[in-house]
């Protein structure tokens, strides 16, 4: 290769776009390269051409956007009540040192208490609906969410409190302008540790209750033997994810932790 | 080490006495109230239960099945995502590399590689501790890259200068250096990798404590499911708490001065 035309690759490295898509290009030619050979029984593993057309046949027939919408429906839900149940019952606990001392083991019990073995009793209660996966969504979020949000209180430094206190601060100046901005990095990253659990959650209802989602489609598929179908939802699930996680969790973490985390650092010097 | 014993007395009782209220708190409302056993069970009849499957042996057997199956999975992921984190974190070029590729795959690990690997691997153990492994592994991998990172450059260079090999430097300088960071990274993992392993059992195999729960839920065993819940979150407090939290705090006090230095 000529000077001219490394020059021309970095350019190309430093692009953002590039950085993050390139390394799938040759993953995805090493995949063809696998499937084309049939190092592995087509059986079992199918090259990125049949999965591409059974995306065509798939979006064609309407049944991918059906699931997909299904699956974003049930974690919207998910979502939403586990951020409105588990915010104001983090702070709630994190405020009161007797009720984080009485709270706290059972937090820890419950949160140990994995989210998919809830399952079962989730569907003995309320049967294979989508009432049963949001209960489990909104648990899976629920716990994280509370525990980080009640040791994120915990590690706002005493001498800030203080200091705003012997300021003449009052009770709730000193929650919306001391604890509320100390605890904001643990909150933000609560909330993307409790979605990525979520987002597993979601995955394992929808195989196991199994009525329509993409885990459905993936298990449904497997039932079959369709590796085409099933490898389409891991693509699918993966992309989503990857989506989520870059444009809205991973800024919005970094942003609070850049504006409040330096709190937290300088009180530690 | 030896902390006065009175204390430590009071805060065992501090950590008990919330689950003595709850317990209070459930037997009066289900008496209360009245409900059904097929809807709610009674502490007693959870309590029963226990006693039932301790005493036909069917709670060792399926402890044991999974038990075993997140060991051999967490081994399997120790000896693979180790060295693979360790070199991504050592080297600039593999880590751009492989950064977007690994956070793809985490966003898949465990559950959603559940219908491939029972495709693969067929219903059994192979695809319970493949999907260990696999929710395992890149946690595993990921916090060992970032421990590896945070090495400050002035210890590797220090190292280099004195002409370390590249095996030395592995013992002596990037694995001790990245290991508070691996320890976050085991913890994270099992996390994910009792999940899976929960999921998988529900899913794919004829034993263990997810499999359990299954079979209870078929025949509407309320006792039964709950009972193997207390177990499944008992025993993850156990292991996270006993055993993961004290490591992560030795080599964090340990190894982390290396990282503080800086």
């Amino acid at each position: 290769m000529t000077t001219g035309g490394t020059a021309v690759w970095r350019q190309l490295a430093r692009r953002p776009a590039v950085r993050t898509l390139g390394p799938f290009v040759p993953v995805v030619a090493l995949w063809w390269a696998l499937a084309a050979l049939e190092v592995f029984p087509p059986a079992f593993f199918v090259g990125p051409d049949v999965v591409l057309a059974e995306l065509a046949g798939l979006l064609e027939r309407g049944i991918l956007p059906g699931y997909l919408s299904d699956s974003l429906t049930r974690l919207w839900y998910g979502v939403l009540f586990g951020l409105l149940i588990g915010l104001p019952l983090g702070f709630l606990i994190g405020m009161s040192p007797l009720a984080r001392r009485l709270t706290w083991p059972l937090l820890l019990f419950f949160q140990a208490v994995a989210d998919i073995a809830w399952l079962p009793i989730v569907i003995v209660w309320f049967g294979f609906s989508l009432t049963a996966v949001t209960f489990v969504i909104v648990y899976t979020i629920v716990f994280p969410l509370v525990l980080s949000i009640v040791a994120g209180i915990e590690q706002v430094p005493q001498e800030l409190v203080r200091a705003a206190r012997s300021l003449g601060a009052s009770r709730l100046r000193i929650f919306v302008e001391v604890i509320l901005p100390g605890a904001l990095p643990s909150v933000a990253s609560g909330v993307r540790t409790g979605l990525g659990y979520g987002w597993r959650a979601l995955v394992a209802a929808e195989i196991i209750v199994g009525t329509s989602g993409i885990g459905f489609m993936m298990f449904d598929a497997r039932r079959v033997g369709d590796v085409a179908e099933v490898f389409l939802g891991m693509i699918v699930l993966g992309i989503l994810w990857y989506a989520l996680d870059a444009l809205f969790l991973a800024p919005f973490e970094r942003a609070t932790v850049e504006r409040w985390g330096l709190v937290r650092q300088e009180a530690a010097r | 080490m030896t902390a006065p014993r009175a204390p430590r007395i009071r805060s065992v009782l501090w950590f008990l006495a919330p689950f003595a209220a709850l317990l209070a708190v459930w037997a009066a409302v289900v008496a209360a109230t009245g409900v059904p056993m097929r809807i709610f069970p009674q502490v007693t009849d959870v309590a029963r239960a226990l006693v039932g499957m301790t005493v036909s042996g069917e709670l060792t057997a399926h402890l044991a099945a999974s038990l075993r199956r997140v060991l051999i999975g967490s081994v399997l992921a120790v000896v693979t995502a180790l060295p693979f984190g360790i070199a991504l974190g050592a080297s600039p070029r593999l880590s751009a590399f492989f950064a977007p590729l690994l956070r793809f795959s985490v966003a898949l690990a465990g559950i959603a590689w559940i219908p491939i690997a029972t495709l693969w691997l067929g219903y059994g153990d192979g695809a319970v501790i493949f999907i260990v492994w696999n929710a395992m592994f890149f946690a595993l991998a990921y916090n060992t890259m970032l421990g590896v990172r945070r090495i400050p450059l002035p210890l590797l260079r220090a190292a280099r200068s004195m002409g370390t090999g590249r095996l030395r430097m592995f013992w002596e300088v990037l694995l001790p250096g990245a290991l508070p960071s691996v320890v976050t990274g085991l913890r994270v993992g099992l996390g994910y990798g009792w999940r899976g392993l929960v999921a998988a059992e529900i899913i794919a195999t004829g034993a263990g404590l997810g499999y359990a729960l299954f079979l209870a839920q078929k025949t509407f065993s309320t006792d039964v499911i709950i009972a193997s819940m207390v177990i499944i979150g008992a025993l993850w407090l156990i292991m996270d708490r006993l055993l993961l939290a004290p490591l992560e705090r030795r080599t964090v006090q340990r190894w982390g001065m290396t990282v503080a230095v800086s």
